[in-house]
């Protein structure tokens, strides 16, 4: 048999049904204290659990015993605020020593109704004694079976009344990894027994105390309440924000003894809650509350939000598509960026510049394919001036006018204006003289430059990459946005990235749509991110419901494979991509999806949606046979 | 907790009534059934089953350490959407018969690997004696007595049955007296004939499969099901297979787990008419399968079928267990499945733990062996 566990507890009569059952008990031995002291005792390590009140939880890492706890849902009987005169007209309240619980209760409760008395610590007896006129006093405990007063405010009935939700006291707090599942067990079984002899319990305090046993059976059975389930940790998590709101409490995460099956799901925050109906309504979420959701809300919640925005912003079932074609002009750049598996170092014998030859070949072929754009992108080559660019695009757009050239991320275009020693607004303008009509937004991974400069330390930074996009879009450019996300990031970064591209689009309204997907982990220098499907549809619906100026959102079938891709179109995505005739940089990692316009087709319908193609300005072309 | 947001959507899809009958216990009709399938809300319809899943299992997800065994691919069934069958073992047409020294060592030399369950099934092989397959059990059952041996398709027995003049019970009892434990569900495919006649009309029928799990289950012999999904059945059609599931299993209870298969189109006779199932009908099929089989206590995304990401997609939508490390693969890859031929322990966990679940290894009879608390609880 290990060591026994040390418990305390209070000897209040609310108690003992958790407590009864643990006399003779093999596992746990308990001491009785003042509430206070158990709270000491605990924090001293002198036991290794309490039965505490709820305000004790911020004196430790503690861990709660899920499944039991003293609360009440509605009038709670010994937790009072008693005066001569009604509490409108307090302007002192004096609070009974024993409970912070109570105290911080009490003063939220009185702070709801508008009071804002002093509060003056005194032993219970003095301040009933003293709670005349415009003064008042907290009870709690048994004394409460007998107090008499005009004016009695029951502040377990006051809580439910203003939250909707139980209060719950005071649970078990065991110092961490101190309780076992099977002491748990023991803890459950001592409370089963003890629920079920509350009558007796009732007649044998009676006995002690004098009162009625009846009074007090009904106490037991009827106003206090021992489970601890959702609802009473809503509730729990409610009046520990509510306090720490006021500046109370600390503010703290509820950990619980661990206990797998039968641990309750960490509960979202009323405040999530609110953020997420509000935002599937279209409220503007704020950075705090997208960090919340990203680190809280489940799959489906996010899911089901984002859906309820991708159905106003496209009302119908039409996604769109593009056909157009990636090609990737040269693999030879200097940034070396480590999660990158496609560039080659100069004169390395995989090294190439594409010629004209292989050009015209390839934009042939897309536009035998119906395809009209080509989405060129390429290392940063030290050796390619802008005249090189210019050049290029001359030469498309005579051979080929119908083509749209959605061209050069923001690195590259940064890249060609220090090559060529251009400031950055005649490095757009003779570009789109040249033939660009849009950039593409690659290259932004994650813009917060804590994460940037880690992974990719010799690329421009946030301010240079959005210093582009605010260049093209003010010169009348469109651009998408992306995010690749799983570098090692926390959700503050994410959220920051989605922050910066938010506060740019309210500026200049120049960004047509945003792309995120996880690293790909494979053949680059990186550790394995978080590249799942789960982190990819949490992400992507997060985007939706945080990037609300933005209009369109593209599910990258490329990255994450057409079945999560479809995922997505019931998760904010309106877009599906392009039927990509050729995509280097990406499969270069290990990515193998290929799909051609009627295998994208098909999953568009088979996802209950209508597929049309669109150009890369986001205007339909052609709605496709449904 | 149903969200209000999930209960704004199911009731804007017209599904309040399902819905109420998911909250209440109350059993779906397979006229609920079909509207699910045809409902077009994935997010809706999963939410409804994570719920159903929840509060069956937490956030546990269940896998177990297994090795395949296919003894021989030579069949003479000649069902059209297999890749993995041979019409003989000649090696001009990669048909082979593992010997029995063969087949016990391949098993044997995992041991060190902790698995524990071989899922055995094969071809119909037209030679060989029922004294193969009682002697490859026995021997593994004495070189490793706690191994869980899950063994033979009901296709399998049924064609041990005909084949040695045995009833079902005599071929099963035989079998478990040298070792079997548990029945794998494949070769149920579609149960309706009209799909059964054009897809694999010389094996056992429906109402074959289903007494030989009948069968199965009244000896104590618990066992798995499947359903072949994605080429030429119709949406009722699924519906009626789970029906005959749901049937059987209020009679006897012996299922221990349902698992939708997606039909693989390479190299066999029917992907040419017909691609591959997408992932949306694998999300809303398993999420259908979770609130219509009120009465199976698991529902399985087979990750060899689905890949890793869809099938981690589908813990979230209904699903329990993610069958396991399913090392040798062969039926799936000959019809083109490109995903590894087996994941390591850790993969899975770490699949399982970025969906926010917590990882339970299994045995053969869903028994616990430990649940892998994760680091930190992730929503």
């Amino acid at each position: 048999m290990p060591k026994k566990l040390k418990a305390a507890a209070v000897s209040f009569l609310n108690a003992w049904p958790l407590t009864e059952g643990l006399k003779g008990s093999e596992r746990i031995e308990l001491v009785l204290a003042e509430p206070s002291r158990c709270a000491e005792l605990l924090e001293a390590g002198e036991v290794d659990l309490a039965l505490v009140s709820v305000a004790a939880l911020e004196r430790g890492e503690y861990e709660i015993v899920p499944g039991m706890a003293i609360g009440a849902d509605g009038p709670v009987q010994t937790v009072l605020l008693a005066g001569e005169q009604s509490p409108a007209i307090w302007d002192e309240v004096f609070l009974d020593t024993a409970s912070r619980t109570s105290h911080i209760l009490a003063k939220v409760v009185l702070d709801a109704m508008g009071v804002h008395p002093k509060f003056t610590p005194l032993p219970a007896a003095d301040g009933l004694a003293r709670a005349r006129g415009t003064r008042g006093a907290l009870v709690i405990g048994d004394r409460g079976f007998d107090v008499r007063a005009n004016h009695l405010v029951d502040l377990g009935r006051e809580w439910t009344h203003l939250t909707g939700l139980p209060m719950i006291f005071a649970l078990w707090a065991a110092r961490p990894g101190a309780v076992l599942p099977e002491d748990v067990q023991e803890l459950t079984r001592a409370a089963q027994h003890g629920l079920g002899v509350r009558t007796e319990l009732a007649q044998r305090f009676a006995a002690q105390k004098g009162g009625d046993p009846e009074r007090y059976r009904r106490y037991l059975t009827q106003r206090i309440r021992y489970g601890l389930g959702p609802y009473e940790l809503e509730g729990l998590e409610a009046f520990l924000a509510r306090a720490a709101d006021k500046g109370f409490l600390r503010r703290m995460e509820l950990r619980f003894v661990d206990d797998v099956v039968h641990r309750p799901r960490a509960r979202r925050t009323l405040s999530l809650d609110a953020a997420l109906a509000s935002a599937a309504e279209g409220g503007r979420l704020s950075p705090e509350q997208a960090e919340g959701l990203d680190e809280k809300a489940p799959l489906l919640e996010l899911g089901l939000a984002a859906d309820a925005r991708r159905r106003a912003l496209h009302p119908g079932d039409l996604v769109t598509y593009i056909v157009s074609r990636n090609v990737n002009y040269t693999n030879v750049c200097t940034t070396a960026c480590h999660f990158c598996a496609f560039y080659r170092p100069r004169g390395h014998r995989e090294a190439y510049v594409l010629d004209r030859e292989e050009l015209t070949r390839k934009i042939d072929e897309t536009v035998a394919l119906g395809g009209i754009e080509i989405l060129l992108q390429g290392g940063l080559h030290p050796d390619l001036g802008i005249e090189w660019y210019e050049d290029l695009f001359r030469w498309v757009k005579e051979r080929w006018p119908a083509i749209a050239l959605h061209a050069l991320s923001p690195e590259e275009i940064w890249h060609i204006a220090r090559t060529s020693q251009l400031p950055l607004g005649e490095t757009i303008d003779r570009l789109v003289g040249a033939g660009l009509d849009s950039i593409p937004g690659g290259g932004a991974e994650i813009l917060d430059d804590e994460v940037r400069r880690r992974i990719a330390p010799l690329k421009c930074s946030t301010d240079e990459w959005l210093a582009v996009m605010r260049a093209a879009h003010r010169k009348g450019l469109r651009s998408t946005a992306t995010m690749m996300f799983g570098v090692g990031e926390e959700a503050r970064h994410r959220v920051a990235h989605l922050l910066r591209l938010r506060e740019l689009q309210d500026e200049t309204g120049g960004f047509t749509a945003f792309i995120c997907w996880p690293f790909q982990p494979g053949n680059t220098r990186l550790a394995p991110g978080d590249g799942s499907a789960h982190a990819y549809l949490r992400t992507n619906a997060l985007a939706r419901l945080f990037l609300d100026n933005v209009p369109n959102l593209q599910a990258s079938w490329v990255t994450m494979g057409g079945g999560v891709a479809q995922a997505a179109l019931h998760m904010g995505c309106n877009d599906f991509g392009q039927v990509m005739i050729e995509e280097n940089v990406v499969s270069a990692a290990g990515t193998a999806f290929k799909m051609d316009g009627e295998e994208v087709e098909r999953h568009i319908r088979d996802a209950g949606f209508r597929p049309a193609r669109r150009n890369m300005r986001y205007q339909l072309q052609e709605a496709r046979p449904g | 907790m149903l969200s209000p947001l999930a209960h704004r959507a199911l009731e804007r899809d017209g599904l309040g009534d399902v819905r109420d009958r998911v909250l209440s216990g109350e059993r779906l009709s397979d006229a609920d059934g079909l509207r699910l399938l045809e409902a077009a809300d994935l997010a809706a319809l999963g939410a409804l089953a994570n719920h159903v899943r929840e509060a069956r299992h937490g956030h546990l997800a269940f896998y177990n350490r297994n090795v395949h065994l296919n003894p021989t691919n030579v069949c003479v069934a000649s069902c059209k959407f297999c890749s993995f069958a041979r019409k003989d073992d000649q090696r001009a047409s990669d048909g082979y018969t593992l010997s029995l020294d063969e087949a016990v060592g391949k098993v044997l030399s995992r041991r060190p690997l902790g698995i524990t369950e071989v899922h055995i099934v094969s071809g119909l092989h037209p030679d060989l004696p029922f004294e193969y397959y009682t002697e490859l059990l026995s021997r593994l059952r004495g070189a490793w007595p706690e191994l869980g041996i899950k063994a033979f398709t009901a296709i399998e027995l049924h064609f041990f049955a005909e084949k040695f003049g045995l009833s079902y019970q005599q071929v099963l009892t035989r079998l478990r007296e040298a070792g079997l434990d548990t029945l794998p569900g494949g070769g149920a495919e579609i149960f309706a004939p009209r799909v059964r006649r054009k897809i694999c009309d010389d094996k056992a029928t429906a109402d074959q499969w289903l007494e030989v799990h009948r069968t199965a289950h009244r000896l104590g012999i618990k066992t798995n099901s499947t359903m072949l999904y994605g080429h030429i059945e119709r949406l009722e059609e699924r519906v009626d297979h789970m029906r005959r599931l749901r049937e059987l299993q209020d009679e006897t209870h012996g299922f221990q787990v349902f698992i939708p298969l997606a039909f693989h189109p390479e190299h066999n006779m029917i992907g040419r008419a017909f691609p591959k199932p997408t992932g949306y009908d694998a999300l809303r099929t398993l999420a259908v399968a979770r609130l219509y089989l009120d009465n199976f206590d698991h529902v399985k995304a087979y990750w060899v079928s689905l890949g890793e990401r869809l099938a981690q997609a589908a813990l979230s939508f209904g699903v329990d267990d993610l069958d396991g490390t399913v090392l040798e693969e062969r039926i799936y890859h000959m019809a083109g499945s490109t995903v590894p031929q087996a994941l390591s322990e850790q993969t899975l966990h770490a699949l399982i733990r970025a969906a926010g679940r917590v990882p339970a290894e299994r045995d053969s009879l869903y028994r616990v062996l430990k649940v892998h608390e994760t680091p930190q609880a992730v929503a």
